[in-house]
């Protein structure tokens, strides 16, 4: 009953637009206060979810996004990946995508690189001949390899979440299926381009030299190596590979490239200190909504009730699927954790799946979700910079959803895509 | 009212963060000595983050949310819808600032210590129920801007 409530009053107060922290904060509190629960378990969870050390990695990766998207990187991706790819049809367009998977080597977050993959390629690519819907499907569903290529946020706060799953690990173990879902999308977009006749079409286009091009991207192309052997190595761990990527991109900025100034430093601590706490804030009161469930006595019988349905491995996972990509359509990866984690750890351990593997598998279902219309996060960044509205995305973006789902289930079946990796570096 | 105050003590924290962690690198690699003990401060640290950062996500209107909903309202009933999520926002930082209150005193009336430097321990959480207090103000502005008939 008191659990009924806590969904109920969660529900409503998030489709009425409240926060989702304040929606998660007072349906716990609620629940608390009605199952004759000591209210100062509120306060105590707020500071003891947010209080973790494995957490300052996140306002730091979120600082390493701001820092690389400030010094004009993507731009030069874009030119250097644009010199090699050259300018035929689909060009362009798979290059969006390869530049997606870089920068998410970078940054933590699907949203923040639609961003700024959107506002490098899309005037480029209208120019080129593609149609505005198809641009802003290609960069949300390219942006959405993010959370799973390393650094990502959705890991870092399922790694701190779950028991027995390290963060260098399930980093290393979303490198391929971050890549093969990055390589999956571009083959609907290449045959699609070719079919519709897409790119390739933009008469004053001047043939760039790989040579040139190649010395301005190197420093960006080098930051992913830096934060991923720096971790790889065991020389330093998350956080800290994240502050020496902050202090690589600051050299880029203000020597190499001379982009930055001091202002933009301020602006810069002042962006990923309050994108931070929108996340931390969200981690914080969900503890509370997390305790109160736990405390119910609502999470076993949920995940009894999923396991007791009979449908053995690959049924549970394609419920889980459906379910997910659901609340992945209105939610960020984020939220969607925090607040299902903790009934979907009980049926992972029922079939005993890898953790690690299983965390990959739930990013990749969010993923999905992130440009999955209606509500999809990265779609909304996309369609916004590609002023189009997110409908007419559906015909171009349904099969970049099939391959990436094709990409899921190859994970599905052949878990040691997610988990060779780790296993070879001993995490 | 501006949210200057708010932004430098947000930049200055993260700035704090991030310069805390690479002396850890550094004096790791260069000498014997463990800056280990850093990791409370920088661990404090992020609850100010998290509470000043908030502050500043209300008055912009940046908190993660469900638009899609409150989108199909009219303009007045998003301003009134606004005004109900910034009226419940405040509820939620008030039993904070209030429980949280009440912690931080039983931990100084009880004399704990802090696990890693043994610093008295509500030096830490007080400033869970200060700072929500910052965070109530803003949803307060917000929630006045929005009764008024401004668009939040």
């Amino acid at each position: 009953m008191i659990g009924a409530i806590l969904f109920l009053t969660f529900t409503i107060l998030l489709f009425g637009g409240v926060p989702i922290a304040v929606a998660l904060g007072l349906a716990g509190a609620l629940a608390i206060t009605l199952a004759d629960q000591s209210i100062m378990a509120m306060p105590t969870n707020v500071y003891s979810g947010i209080a973790k050390y494995p957490l300052i990695a996140i306002p730091m990766f979120v600082l390493v996004g701001s820092v690389f998207d400030r010094t004009g990187v993507a731009l030069r991706l874009v030119q250097f990946a644009t010199a090699i790819v050259g300018a035929g049809r689909g060009a362009l367009a798979s290059v969006a995508v390869l530049v997606a998977m870089v920068i998410g080597g970078i940054s933590g977050s699907g949203p923040a690189t639609s961003a700024a993959v959107g506002h490098v390629v899309t005037k480029s690519m209208v120019a080129d001949g593609y149609p505005r819907s198809f641009i802003a499907a290609t960069v949300a569903a390219a942006a959405a390899t993010d959370i799973l290529i390393p650094p990502s946020i959705a890991f870092i706060i399922y790694a701190v979440m779950v028991p027995g799953v390290s963060v260098p690990a399930i980093f290393m173990a979303g490198m391929f299926p971050g890549i093969l879902a990055g390589f999956a999308i571009i083959i609907p977009i290449v045959i699609i381009s070719l079919v519709m006749n897409f790119g390739g079409q933009n008469p004053s286009r001047h043939a760039l030299s790989i040579w040139t091009t190649f010395k301005a991207a190197f420093w960006g192309l080098m930051a992913p190596v830096v934060i991923l052997g720096g971790m790889r190595t065991g020389a330093f761990t998350p956080t800290e590979a994240a502050v020496m990527a902050v202090a690589y991109g600051l050299i880029i900025g203000f020597f190499v490239y001379r982009t930055l100034t001091l202002r933009d430093l301020y602006e810069m601590l002042v962006e990923a200190g309050e994108l931070s706490a929108v996340i931390m804030i969200v981690v914080a009161l969900a503890s509370v909504f997390a305790w109160s469930l736990s405390t119910l006595g609502i999470v076993q019988p949920v995940a009894d009730w999923v396991v007791g349905l009979g449908l053995g491995e690959y049924g549970t996972i394609a419920l889980l699927m459906v379910v997910l990509i659901l609340i992945g359509m209105f939610l960020d990866g984020v939220s969607t954790f925090l607040i299902l984690l903790p009934v979907l750890i009980p049926i992972a351990n029922a079939f005993q799946w890898d953790l690690t593997w299983f965390g990959v598998i739930l990013t990749m279902k969010i993923a999905i979700g992130q440009f999955t219309p209606p509500m999809a996060v990265n779609l909304m960044v996309s369609c916004r910079i590609a002023g189009v509205p997110m409908e007419s995305t559906i015909p171009w973006v349904v099969w970049m959803i099939l391959a990436m789902f094709v990409a899921l289930a190859m994970v599905v079946a052949i878990p040691d895509i997610a988990l060779w990796l780790p296993r070879v570096m001993g995490l | 009212m501006s949210t200057k105050p708010e932004e430098i003590l947000v930049a200055a924290i993260m700035a704090a963060i991030a310069l805390i962690t690479a002396a850890n690198v550094v004096t790791r690699y260069l000498s014997n000595i463990s800056l280990a003990f850093t990791e409370e401060y920088s661990v404090a640290l992020m609850i100010g983050l998290a509470l000043l950062g908030s502050g500043l996500a209300v008055a912009r209107g940046t908190h993660i949310r469900i638009p899609f909903f409150i989108d199909k309202l009219s303009a007045r009933g998003q301003r009134i819808a606004e005004a109900v999520a910034m009226a419940l926002t405040i509820l939620c930082f008030a039993l904070l600032a209030l429980h949280g209150g009440k912690l931080a005193y039983d931990e100084w009336d009880f004399e704990f210590v802090s696990s890693g430097l043994g610093h008295p321990q509500f030096l830490y959480t007080m400033w869970l129920p200060i700072l929500s207090l910052v965070v109530i103000a803003r949803a307060a502005l917000r929630m006045v801007r929005c009764l008024r008939g401004h668009q939040p």
